[in-house]
């Protein structure tokens, strides 16, 4: 299956998409080859010991013809900041791919991509991949306003896109998850994919619940080794005696494999 | 390249690099990224009597030049670890040392005697874990305590036992005396110091169990003292670790008297560290033309130190 790795790359382009978000993407042919939707990368931060500790990325987006693989970041902290500071050509060490992604196994190939913020960076290449299997999509990106709204034109590319945003300066105003229950009367899907703050996973949950309709869930969180070492970015299992790890467990769920406490 | 034997308790390596309890899990996790069996020995994440769920989150908070963490020894208990885990680790043909963590003096001695016959080839107290209510450190830093369980644990098992000491104290070496006397074959040092970082954004603690244990190369320079002082004051090998990140960082431990080093956290930073330090540490023997690395052990402090003046 996958070939974990750690890797020198460089990086091919980086690209401002808004005021705080960014799109790195790195000449890494190993784990282009690799790379499963889902599944993310620990990006070394800094060229001293401090910052400490790498950074988990989702892998946004796979070039397999030209070995590169791009990442979707927002610029929270001194890791991220220096990610940000990174130009075409210097280098940046990145272990991966890690963890288990999305499922997309099933007959009746429709589905439902939920997406708040920067939760669309996994579902991109998601998105690609489903395509590629001819499956039917419909992608729902919301944001607090317009400009928070991220790839929707990548997205048109594979689907149907349906948006929201807080204020209502673009699509629908409300939140992504008034936009899901509406879609949700209206059309039947066979799966739901989402990745966003704890409320929309925690919405997409319970619909999920109520419906009937098998849900993933790609979950964020702090984490240390990436490799399922250390135990140090888990999250509340169905079973309350079990804490599941985020980077080796998931960081893709199903919705009734975790308790969401957001 | 040079060799660098040593013998630990009893246990023999084929290099002195270790990996520090809790930042390796069971060696399976890093497979995917190097070979494992290239290290001296294993050290388990730490294994209680029964399953445990470990503390809430978050349980990390990154720090300048380190982390805090806040575990709470999340492990699936010691009969789960024989039964299925240790024959894997096993099958790596590198000694496998258990980190064992009582929440009670009587849970240590029932921990050991479990392991006893079990395969594995040494057990490591966990008498310093900050992230526990019970036992860990709270049994850890009085000495009187400490020795009681080490006493009583010698006396359960035939296996060496190495004491993993809090650096938490006021007088480390005075600590190390006791347990030494107390029949500990090794000591390893140092556990995490406490610590506590706090969210501004949330206004509240930044772990969820309140405090943490700090590690990474922030407390190098705390680790390099303790391992100094207790070094000159007990007799048996010292496993020295804190913020060891290069072969360079490993020589401070050893050349202030550890016999052999742990990588922890620096293998969160690069997964490849320990490996970097072996190699560097064999490169600096060939380049010095040392001999017996052993040589190089508590060198800066013994007299008639044949590297004085030449370790820059």
């Amino acid at each position: 299956m996958s070939k974990t790795g750690e890797y020198s790359t460089r990086v091919v382009e980086h690209l401002v998409l808004s005021r705080d978000v960014f799109r790195l993407t790195l000449e890494a042919p190993k784990l282009a080859a690799a790379a499963r939707p889902g599944q993310f990368a620990m990006l070394g931060c800094g060229s001293g010991f401090d910052p400490f500790l790498r950074r988990p990325l989702s892998i946004h987006r796979v070039q397999g013809v030209s070995g590169t693989v791009s990442f979707l970041c927002r610029v929270r902290g001194r890791g991220t900041e220096w990610l940000a500071s990174r130009r075409q050509g210097e280098a940046v060490s990145l272990l991966g791919p890690l963890g288990r992604g999305f499922r997309y196994e099933g007959n009746s190939k429709r589905a439902l991509l939920v997406s708040a913020g920067i939760g669309v960076a996994p579902l991109l290449f998601l998105a690609e991949t489903l395509m590629g299997l001819n499956w039917t999509i419909t992608i729902l990106i919301g944001a607090r306003t317009r400009k928070g709204i991220l790839c929707r034109s990548d997205f048109e590319r594979y689907g149907r896109v349906l948006v929201s945003t807080d204020d209502g300066s673009a699509g629908r105003r409300g939140s992504v998850v008034d936009l899901l229950r509406k879609v949700f009367d209206k059309d039947s899907y066979a799966q739901i994919y989402a990745c966003g703050p704890q409320p929309v996973l925690g919405a997409v949950s319970q619909l999920s619940a109520d419906k009937g309709i098998p849900a993933q869930l790609s979950l964020e969180e702090r984490m240390a080794c990436g490799l399922g070492a250390c135990m140090g970015c888990v999250c509340q299992g169905a079973d309350p005696s079990r804490m599941v790890r985020v980077c080796a467990d998931g960081p893709v769920f199903d919705a009734s494999e975790v308790i969401l406490n957001g | 390249m040079a060799d660098l034997p040593v013998q630990i308790a009893g246990i023999g390596m084929k290099n002195p690099v270790l990996v520090a309890s809790g930042t390796f899990g069971y060696g399976a996790e890093y497979r995917p990224v190097f070979d494992v069996s290239r290290l001296g020995a294993l050290v388990t994440k730490g294994l209680t009597l029964k399953p445990c769920a470990g503390n809430p989150a978050p349980r990390l908070w990154e720090t300048p030049a380190g982390l805090l963490n806040a575990i709470g020894l999340q492990n699936p208990g010691v009969d789960v670890f024989i039964s299925d885990i240790l024959p894997v680790m096993r099958s790596y043909g590198v000694p496998v040392i258990a980190n064992i963590a009582g929440f009670t003096g009587e849970e240590f001695v029932a921990l050991a005697e479990r392991l006893d016959g079990s395969g594995v080839d040494g057990l490591e107290l966990n008498i310093s874990c900050p992230n526990v209510k019970a036992g860990g450190m709270a049994l850890g830093a009085d000495p009187c305590l400490a020795a009681s369980v080490v006493a009583a644990v010698v006396r359960a098992t035939s296996l060496p036992v190495i004491v993993k000491l809090t650096p938490n104290v006021t007088d480390i070496a005075g600590l190390a005396r006791e347990v030494v006397a107390a029949g500990a074959a090794a000591l390893s040092l140092i556990n995490t110091l406490l610590g506590l970082a706090i969210d501004v954004d949330a206004g509240k603690p930044a772990l969820g169990n309140v405090t943490g244990g700090l590690s990474g190369p922030a407390i190098r320079p705390v680790a390099v003292r303790a391992v100094w002082q207790v070094a000159q004051s007990v007799d048996v090998p010292i496993i020295g670790m804190g913020g060891i990140c290069t072969g360079r960082d490993a020589l401070e431990f050893i050349l202030a008297g550890a016999s052999a080093v742990a990588v922890g956290s620096a293998l969160f930073h690069d997964p490849l560290a320990a490996v970097k330090v072996i190699k560097e540490l064999e490169r600096y023997c060939e380049r010095k033309e040392i001999g017996d690395w052993r040589s190089l052990i508590g060198a800066a402090w013994k007299r008639g130190n044949s590297l004085a003046g030449e370790v820059r």
